[in-house]
């Protein structure tokens, strides 16, 4: 267990940068998740802490102390790689065992840590077999055996669900989550799956094009996104954005957005000295879909509510939910409501802004004015 | 295993039976001197003379074989060949280990260790498999000499080594090609060394090339004749070079069926090389052409 501090962190191959300067700091107990689109450097990023990739300029620490031209086997890290990379040559017994082995400890050492680990994992009836001889999670388990057996400072896992089925991915998040808070094990995360991300992680970092967009935890990244990437990239369905004019309504501070029926709506924005400057101009409304729902599902405890009759496009049910689409601004747009709140394709229903939720963004840089 | 698609039809068509018809010929075409070899080399010298050489034995006898093994005259000496079998497996056996070893160890570094021009290096090696025998005979045989190793037993595993290595090369370049990376990653965290992934991880998964490459590598030992008459002279001589001093030593009489009693002994090793080792020569041919 122990602390990472990535400093500035390049990587190129010639002329194509893929990493450009990336800054990240995390604590002994941390769950790091890198996620972003693919392409984004993310694995590259976990390579370079790994060892297997070198580093181009910057600074990597484990623990204070620059790790940047030690061997992969002396950083004292253990990876669960994608497709698991199981010695197929060996068994389960030797596949968590060859890393102690190799590390010259006594067998008898050995022999308890495999047992307490194939405990802990329920694998102790797999132990003989040959990772041929094993199902996906099987695999999915040894190869976390032969991590969790090492006990080292830091895991890391190179998003290690992508190749299960949805069903078992989302039984071996859970369990990957208890194994962290049981454990309290510092953990580097690469996954594209934001939802992955988000329930997994004490801190995301989101990146794109080897660039970090945002580095905060999983509420942080949620509600405050940094740019409008980030808003569009975590949640799903991903955050409304809409284009909007601040007006001044009544003396305080509006967002204004027009429906179909040529109806103008002035919604209203919570106190932000750095909203003032944007009075009059043209700014992007980002709103989660769970901000624009029916007057039933509000919440009561927001003082930022606002009320209209919108007419409803599509109306599409998840079972739990719907999620109805409407039109706001020209902005095709998508309200989470109660399966039974009554919304009615190409008719209107009362719906409820919880601005309190509201972003604003910058049309041209994209960031969050704030 | 789909052999159920083609026989779908219940009983036998015309076509099925053109077919191994065909096949059977063919197959007897192709057996017929291996027929007349091993008859003949039971036959007595008398019965060979009758001329009727696709006839079986009306009297077998294994004379020819011990006198093959044991006391035919191979140029001057009367000894029969075993001294020159022996020398062939003293030259093949430690050939093929140390050019399969070294192909497997090439292999692993131009797939999993690649350094700036790996490309050119397989390359070069690649065409060294085109080089004919005929033109190294001479710039060998210097080399031979430079070392101090001409006309020795060592000198000629040498050169089948050398020669070997391109073969050898190719065969474990193209199957560690598909050879997960992400394994040797694994083994790098997990503390193990460039030859510890070597020898724990990858060879123990190579099977069914190091078998191929093993048969490869067998058969061209062994049948080698012009490095063996080049490079090794007299007593030191490979079993092949010593079928044809028997073959053409002229004692009075020519003794076919002693003759090829010797061509079966020569030919043997391979042959059960290919029957012990041939499904999964097979098998090593087709890894990787098909997923799982």
């Amino acid at each position: 267990m122990s602390s990472l501090e990535i400093r500035d962190v390049r990587k190129s191959y010639g002329a194509a940068h893929i990493l450009k300067g990336i800054n990240i700091g995390i604590n002994s107990g941390d769950f790091l998740v890198l996620v972003g689109p693919s392409g984004c450097g993310k694995s590259t990023l976990l390579n370079m802490i790994a060892g297997l990739d070198t580093i181009t300029s910057g600074e990597l620490l484990i623990d204070g102390k620059v790790m940047n031209d030690v061997h992969p086997s002396q950083r004292d890290i253990a990876m669960v790689f994608q497709s698991y990379a199981l010695y197929p040559n060996m068994s389960v017994e030797k596949n968590i065992s060859f890393g102690l082995e190799m590390r010259k400890m006594p067998k008898a050492e050995i022999d308890k840590r495999v047992a307490d680990v194939s405990q802990m994992l329920q694998i102790q009836p797999l132990l003989k077999r040959k990772p041929s001889q094993l199902s996906g999670g099987q695999r999915q388990r040894v190869a976390m055996g032969r991590a969790l057996v090492r006990e080292p400072k830091i895991f890391l896992f190179d998003e290690p669900l992508s190749n299960l089925d949805a069903k078992l991915r989302v039984d071996m998040r859970t369990e990957i989550k208890k194994l962290h808070q049981r454990l309290g094990s510092t953990i580097v995360y690469v996954t594209h799956d934001q939802i992955e991300a988000m329930t997994l992680a004490t801190k995301i970092a989101i990146m794109k094009a080897g660039v970090l967009q945002q580095l905060g935890s999983p509420d942080e990244v949620y509600n405050a996104p940094a740019n409008m990437f980030v808003a569009s990239f975590m949640g799903s369905p991903s955050m409304n954005l809409i284009p909007s004019k601040l007006v001044m309504q009544d003396g305080k501070l509006t967002a204004s957005v027009k429906l179909k029926s040529g109806q103008e709506l002035f919604l209203p924005l919570a106190e932000n000295a750095a909203y003032n400057a944007w009075q009059g101009k043209e700014v992007i409304l980002g709103l989660r879909p769970e901000a624009i729902t029916d007057p039933g599902s509000a919440e009561a405890t927001s003082k930022l509510l606002h009320q209209a009759d919108v007419l409803i496009d599509v109306v599409e049910p998840t079972g739990a939910d719907i999620y109805a689409r409407m039109e706001l601004n020209g902005q095709d747009t998508v309200g989470r409501m109660r399966a039974n709140c009554g919304a009615i394709a190409k008719q209107n229903a009362p719906v409820t802004f919880n601005m309190q939720q509201a972003v604003l963004f910058d049309p041209k840089t994209e960031e969050r004015i704030s | 295993m789909n052999s159920t698609i083609v026989g779908t039809k219940q009983g036998v068509s015309p076509w099925r039976v053109v077919l191994y018809v065909t096949l059977i010929v063919f197959a007897i075409f192709y057996l017929l001197p291996l027929f007349v070899m091993l008859v003949t080399s039971f036959k007595t010298l008398d019965e060979i003379r009758l001329g009727n050489i696709l006839a079986f034995p009306s009297e077998w006898t294994t004379e020819p074989w011990v006198k093959a093994w044991g006391n035919a005259c191979v140029g001057l000496t009367c000894e029969g060949i075993k001294g020159y079998f022996w020398n062939s497996i003293k030259m093949v056996v430690p050939a093929v280990l140390l050019s399969t070893l070294m192909g497997a160890l090439n292999g692993y570094v131009l797939t999993k260790w690649r350094f700036p021009g790996h490309k050119w290096v397989f390359g070069l090696m690649l065409f060294g498999c085109f080089i004919p025998f005929q033109i190294v005979l001479i710039p060998m045989s210097q080399v031979l000499g430079f070392f101090g190793l001409a006309g020795t037993t060592a000198g000629l595993i040498f050169v089948h080594v050398v020669y070997g290595l391109g073969f050898t090369t190719l065969f474990f370049r193209n199957y560690y090609e598909a050879f997960p990376t992400e394994l040797v990653k694994a083994a790098m965290i997990d503390g193990a060394s460039f030859l510890g992934i070597f020898w724990r991880i990858l060879l123990p998964s190579s099977g069914p090339i190091i078998v191929v490459t093993i048969i490869w590598q067998f058969t061209n030992v062994w049948n080698d004749f012009l490095f063996g008459a080049s490079f090794a002279a007299g007593e030191g001589a490979p079993m092949t070079v010593a079928l044809n001093n028997l073959v053409n030593s002229s004692t009075g009489v020519k003794e076919y069926n002693v003759d090829m009693a010797a061509a079966m002994f020569a030919a043997l090793p391979t042959l059960l090389v290919y029957i012990v080792a041939g499904r999964y020569f097979v098998r090593g041919l087709m890894a990787g052409s098909v997923k799982g």
